[in-house]
């Protein structure tokens, strides 16, 4: 019987079924599609993106969204951007290979800032995004930003010091236990180079010499003799390069316990200041001031560049290699997915142009808007241009309000450049609390740069606020505050003009924060006028009791090290010399076994 | 409900009349694709039209689906090891290339690690999964087969009306 390969009476039902799978895609892609750009972006961006509406329009390769939300990454409670209805045209091209080139991006009804309704789910998980902004928090963690203390000075009185808390104590035992090792060294060191044995080899070669005739010893006497001393001449002058090496590292470990030694200067002075924060008394340094009352609102804005610039550097790579990222979510392993890219060809993703028009109503800002976003794409080495934003007022002859806004990401190479720079003038600045204080600053309408460049690993920041109506207010709820918070409340609440510059440089694994306002001196003179005299006597205090306890612990090292020094620098010369001696001994014997050979011959002397 | 129905009706009669040993384990090693692979792909919904358009038993094809799910989570690991290993193959990267840029191509996710390693996994492992089947139903048929079939519950499954709707797969 013939086997039949083919159920052609299955056809129909497979036919059925394909019609209903693109029924369902045609009823549920729109939808789906919403989910999947909620989920995917949210995960991108490391925060949570609502999409309010998403049509598709095949015909016309476009994408329809409406009621764009995406939060603040750093405030839940605030959107960083509003959209009214986002239009997307698509390249069908490159949709055929699966790949996402939007070739215009139209923007309508932007608003920045505006509060959520409910506050934002923080995106959890082992994502990229998620990831960043975990790291770049412990980047802004690492500045030590002092807190204006401004409690009463009679705490002194309770100072409490636990010697284990004392860097230096723990220093001095880390020097003591390396300066022990170092006089052991240099003992084996002496041992190993056995002057003793070669200086009495010679010593013993020298006075037998002495004690004999070259005329009675013969010929081949003389000759044997001479060889001797030759031979321990050689023995001797290899000694000697032995001890100037050991002189050398003598040297190098004597070095090395004086930078202890300064070591333990540098821990003494940090536990002063440690004592000196027990004690939580007022600074009077204008940087510190700065610092203390700006440095936290300064690092907020750095670590807020810094995510969206790690952010960049990850989803847009330099060069044409293939790429992992994680597979989709699904019930089975996720696996990896790999791109594959390939000159001449489109990237991933790629947004070529954005229009984005928006304007603002009210305010000192009103006025039409107008920004361009050109070349965000996955691949920038196949895009082959940086991507470039810019945003500005179109309100040209207009000086009492504005927006410039400009970022370059260029990721061609692997010499990776990213900056963006952002002027505002005429702006609502946002209010901030002052960290450790009852106070709120509300900057009012004023000024605010922002300029922030990542090259490699190096980065520069700048950020500065201005302006000339600034309020100040007190947090009722903290009482009425010790004397000196009334004090700085003093000064500060006449001052209605605040300038405030900071700037973080340097790597981004050791970063710099420097922090000036307008502030600082007034606050610094004042508090230094009112309480310098308590301050400096309290300071006094604190100096005393740390080298009450560090002191028993630290000069017993200082001598011991001084010990050790003298007692290598001493036995090196000794050895030195002794050798020197026997040398000049054995050098005469030679002279003398020679000059018997030939009486009249002057021979010059051997040099080794 | 009804589905289960139909899933165990179709696979007990599959195991004892319908089609041939080896129209069953044809079946068998084709559903074994949708089992060991991440079901929602391309290539397994050209699997499911060659179950459905070929000559082989449906009632198979669904008991290698069910069979071969539990492996399929458990090989994740292996099958995700094999698929780096040739998608990161430096001598495959200009076959992938072509692919990945390649229209329609890259919506079989051929380019993500488990898909690819699964797919591979189940080609290396169909033509025994087809040997191995092939003996196994005609010795299930040869010894407790009838007794199986004399019993209550089979004659109450393959008493359903919803056993009409298999009928229509059923390999002649």
């Amino acid at each position: 019987m013939q086997v039949k390969i083919f159920r052609w009476k299955a056809i129909g039902p497979l036919l059925l079924l394909l019609v209903l799978i693109g029924i369902l895609v045609v009823i549920f892609a729109e939808p789906v599609a919403r989910d999947t750009t909620e989920e995917v972006s949210t995960e991108l961006l490391g925060t949570q993106v609502d999409v309010g509406r998403l049509d598709l329009l095949p015909r016309q390769a476009s994408v329809d969204l409406g009621a764009l939300q995406i939060a603040d990454p750093f405030e839940p409670r605030r959107n960083l951007v509003e959209a009214d209805r986002i239009v997307l045209k698509l390249n069908p091209e490159a949709l055929a290979e699966k790949k996402l080139v939007v070739e215009r991006f139209a923007l309508q009804g932007m608003h920045f800032g505006t509060a959520r309704k409910t506050p934002a789910r923080p995106v959890s998980g082992d994502g990229f995004a998620p990831q960043a902004l975990r790291a770049v928090r412990a980047w802004g963690e690492q500045f030590d930003v002092p807190i204006l203390q401004l409690t009463p000075i009679d705490t002194i009185k309770s100072l409490v010091l636990d010697p284990t808390q004392l860097g230096t104590v723990q220093a001095a035992q880390r020097l003591l236990a390396r300066t022990d090792s170092t006089r052991q060294a240099l003992a084996q060191g002496f041992q190993a180079v056995d002057v003793r044995g070669t200086v009495d080899t010679a010593r013993a070669l020298a006075d037998r010499l002495s004690k004999t005739d070259p005329k009675q010893l013969g010929l081949d006497g003389t000759r044997q003799a001479i060889e001797s001393v030759r031979q321990t001449l050689k023995q001797v002058d290899a000694a000697k390069q032995q001890v100037q090496a050991l002189e050398r590292n003598v040297s190098g470990g004597v070095r090395l316990l004086s930078t202890g030694v300064s070591n333990l200067d540098e821990a003494r002075k940090r536990d002063y200041a440690f004592a000196r924060s027990l004690l939580k008394l007022p600074t009077f340094s204008s940087p510190d001031i700065g610092n203390a009352f700006f440095g936290k609102v300064s690092i907020d804005r750095f670590q807020q560049a810094l995510y969206w610039a790690e952010l960049a550097r990850h989803y847009m790579p330099p060069g044409l290699l293939p790429r992992q990222d994680p597979g989709p979510k699904r019930l089975r392993a996720s696996g990896a997915t790999i791109r594959f890219p390939k000159e001449q060809s489109w990237p991933s993703f790629l947004l070529q142009v954005g229009q984005i028009d928006f304007t603002i109503a009210d305010g000192l800002l009103k006025g039409a808007y107008a920004a361009t976003v050109q070349g965000v794409t996955s691949a920038p080495a196949l895009y082959g241009k940086p991507m470039v934003v810019s945003a500005r007022r179109d309100a040209p002859g207009s000086v009492i309000a504005g927006l410039d806004v400009g970022a370059v990401v260029d990721h061609r190479t692997s010499a990776i450049r990213d900056s963006v720079s952002a002027r505002l003038r005429g702006v609502q600045l946002p209010s901030f609390a002052i960290p450790g204080l009852p106070f709120r600053l509300a900057p009012g309408t004023g000024a605010a740069n922002l300029t922030f460049a990542l090259r490699g690993d190096q980065l520069l920041g700048r950020w500065s606020i201005g302006s000339k109506d600034v309020a100040w207010a007190l947090d009722s709820a903290a009482g009425r505050g010790s004397d000196l918070e009334r004090l700085v409340w003093r000064v500060i609440s006449g001052i209605k003009q605040l300038d405030v510059s900071a700037q973080v440089s340097g790597s981004l694994k050791a970063p710099r924060l420097s922090v000036r306002s307008n502030l600082d001196d007034a606050i610094a003179q004042r508090l230094k006028a009112v309480v310098g005299e308590e301050v400096a006597k309290a300071e006094a205090l604190a100096r005393a009791k740390v080298d009450s306890l560090v002191s028993d612990k630290v000069e017993p090292v200082k001598q011991r090290i001084d010990a050790v020094q003298a007692e290598a620098t001493k036995r090196v010369a000794d050895e030195q010399g002794r050798l020197d001696q026997v040398e000049v001994d054995l050098q005469a014997q030679l002279k003398r076994l020679t000059s018997g050979l030939a009486p009249d011959i002057k021979l010059p002397k051997i040099k080794l | 409900m009804f589905a289960l129905l139909k899933l165990i009706q179709s696979i007990i009669k599959t195991l004892h009349s319908d089609g041939t040993p080896g129209q069953v384990a044809a079946g068998i090693a084709l559903g074994a694709a949708l089992g060991l692979t991440p079901l929602v792909n391309v290539h397994n919904l050209l699997i499911f039209s060659l179950i459905v358009l070929l000559n082989v038993s449906f009632g198979g094809g669904i008991l290698g689906w069910a069979l071969f799910v539990p492996l399929g989570f458990l090989l994740d690991p292996l099958f995700h090891w094999i698929g780096e290993s040739l998608l990161t193959a430096p001598s495959l990267r200009q076959l992938w290339t072509g692919w990945y840029n390649t229209p329609l191509v890259p919506y079989t996710n051929f380019n993500n690690t488990v898909v690819l390693g699964s797919v591979v996994g189940w080609l290396v492992l169909a033509v025994p999964i087809y040997f191995g089947a092939k003996v196994g139903v005609t010795r299930y048929r040869a010894t407790i087969g009838e007794r199986v079939r004399q019993s209550r519950f089979y004659k109450a499954v393959t008493a359903s009306q919803a056993y009409n709707w298999y009928k229509l797969f059923r390999p002649s």
